[in-house]
């Protein structure tokens, strides 16, 4: 296998010990269906340009710059030197300013993963750190600048690697605790919680990645095609939510309905058959994938 | 303060359905934001569509997406038209899955959302399935579509919330082997492993927020500053004798921070 080329080349400094490493992207997102842009009228594809909100003239993109509003309409420009001066020289070093207990940290925070593998002389320094961590059970928190970006990327032990991940800021997360915090502490116990967690084990199964495919695709080019020919597209109808005074009731019908198909499900099918006696009763637009 | 929902719909454990609603975890508003200016004049600069073929500038509401048939082959599609597309799951997530909490590597954690009922009458149903999951320390698995893509989703019990992850399409996480298949697997001395444990455990500390501080984003703050005392001018400004800004740095940041949230605030385009 061809290993691609690294990303970023440095160091991993802990405890006075500094380890050569390389850092990899682990992922690549990637845009799955394009559209295009379209004058409505003509029918045309369109561009996009840029123009000076008074004059309207186009504006080239050198003659683009940042500019920050102090006060209404009055902005400070910041060339990209003055941007560039505010991120602190790039050290190429990972160095460790503490390390923190896996089960403690607030994976809302993650943004992106590398894989971060040892390069050449590195081997002993790299084990030590990725086995230290292992026993510890934690992970390291370490900052660098990182595509001319200072970063804190979290170094955690992977199967023989490391996994550095990027950390977005504080001010970029909204806790769980402030977006929860309107919310009613009900506390479900008794008979509703035991035919859930029954429900739950029922269906206990794996998420397998390589196993699931974007259908979204596929149901776009079949709206196209229906539009062409002029046919409608069943609606999706809104499922009707379960009353409180319904939902012991709701639990016990689920319960029994998973019960009944004991054999367990061997595929991921998405469609459910815990619904099927209702969809037969009530509608026959229910689409199998 | 209330945020607007990302998405709306329904949470759905076998019979058991109840009306959600997610937001996004990450927030941009308290983020140093800029425009861009033209250097010329100062004054913004804006983003237009033109017709490729005519030049001409287009409306907004002009402004359509296009499914490409074949070369030059357009047919148009408007978002309620996409909003029909024919997958059960564009406003249901449906929790067909449960696997152990600890069994999806966080390497397929893609964005966080956070999950909560809508309407108080969906309060007890969300709740059952939260607590549900919480005491059988199971994560949910599901499948939603959401900005344009179906992805498989994880349901996390979090609080009095619940918080749903994207997760990665298995190609596009590259195959660690490629990486880490060199490292060579013999064990390291085990005395020089227990010092490391020792060094380890003198640096541990508690997870906290504040690990995660931006030193960047004070020090801008401190340049756009400098910048502005510097080309004070009383250009679009009447007062002729405008306020003298306090010398003290630290209200001229808390000043320029809540000038931050107060423009991001309404700056959503």
């Amino acid at each position: 296998m061809v290993v691609a080329r690294a990303n970023w080349k440095g160091f991993i400094k802990f405890g006075g010990v500094a380890v050569a490493v390389k850092l990899y992207t682990v992922a690549s997102s990637s845009e799955r269906i394009a559209f295009h842009t379209l004058n409505r009228v003509t029918g045309n594809r369109v561009r996009r340009v840029f123009v000076d909100s008074e004059t309207g003239d186009p504006v080239e993109p050198e003659e683009q710059v940042k500019g920050y509003e102090v006060e209404n309409g009055d902005f400070v420009v910041l060339e990209p030197e003055d941007v560039a001066s505010a991120i602190p020289e790039s050290d190429k070093t990972l160095k460790v300013e503490a390390f923190v207990p896996c089960n403690e940290i607030d994976d809302v925070y993650f943004d992106k993963p590398y894989y971060l593998a040892p390069d050449k002389m590195g081997a002993d320094g790299f084990k030590l750190l990725r086995d230290g961590m292992r026993k510890g059970r934690v992970a390291a928190l370490a900052r660098t600048v990182l595509f001319r970006r200072l970063r804190t990327v979290l170094i955690r032990p992977h199967n023989n690697g490391l996994i550095g991940t990027t950390l977005n800021f504080d001010y970029e997360i909204r806790s769980s605790e402030e977006a929860f915090d309107q919310l009613p502490d009900l506390k479900i116990e008794g008979e509703m919680l035991e035919l859930a967690k029954h429900i739950i084990n029922t269906k206990k199964g794996s998420f397998d990645p390589k196993a699931f495919d974007d259908r979204y695709e596929s149901a776009v080019a079949e709206l196209v095609k229906a539009k062409i020919e002029g046919r409608a597209l069943p609606k999706e109808r809104a499922p009707s939510p379960s009353k409180p005074g319904d939902l012991l009731q709701a639990l016990r019908e689920s319960a029994a309905l998973v019960s009944a198909r004991k054999p367990k499900r061997s595929s991921q099918k998405t469609d459910d058959g815990a619904s099927s006696r209702k969809a037969q009763r009530s509608s026959r637009s229910k689409r199998t994938a | 303060m209330a945020l607007r929902p990302y998405w709306k719909g329904y949470l759905k454990l076998s019979l058991v359905t109840c009306p959600v609603q997610m937001t996004p975890a990450t927030s941009e508003s308290e983020k140093v934001r800029f425009h861009t200016l033209n250097r010329v004049t100062h004054n913004r600069v804006m983003s237009r569509y033109v017709d490729a073929v005519t030049g001409k500038e287009i409306e907004d509401e002009d402004a359509v997406k296009g499914y490409q048939k074949g070369e030059d082959d357009y047919v148009i599609l408007e978002d309620e038209e996409l909003e029909n597309v024919a997958l059960d799951n564009t406003k249901t997530i449906d929790i067909d899955v449960f696997a152990p909490s600890d069994s999806i590597e966080w390497i397929w954690l893609d964005t966080p959302y956070y999950l909560s009922p809508n309407e108080p009458v969906g309060e007890e149903a969300f709740s059952v399935i939260r607590d549900a999951m919480a005491s059988e320390d199971m994560v949910g698995i599901s499948r939603l579509v959401i900005s344009r893509r179906e992805r498989a989703v994880m349901l996390e019990p979090r609080g009095k919330g619940i918080v749903l992850w994207t997760l990665r399409y298995g190609d596009e996480v590259r195959d660690e082997n490629a990486y880490f298949g060199g490292v060579d697997d013999s064990p390291s001395d085990p005395e020089v492993v227990l010092l490391v444990q020792q060094l380890i455990k003198k640096q541990t500390r508690h997870w906290d927020s504040k690990l995660v501080a931006d030193p960047v984003q004070d020090k801008l703050l401190e340049i756009i500053e400098a910048k502005r005392k510097q080309t004070k001018r009383p250009a679009k400004t009447k007062e002729i004798n405008p306020k003298p800004a306090p010398s003290n740095v630290i209200n001229i940041m808390d000043a320029l921070r809540k000038s931050v949230e107060g423009e991001n605030r309404r700056g959503k385009r």
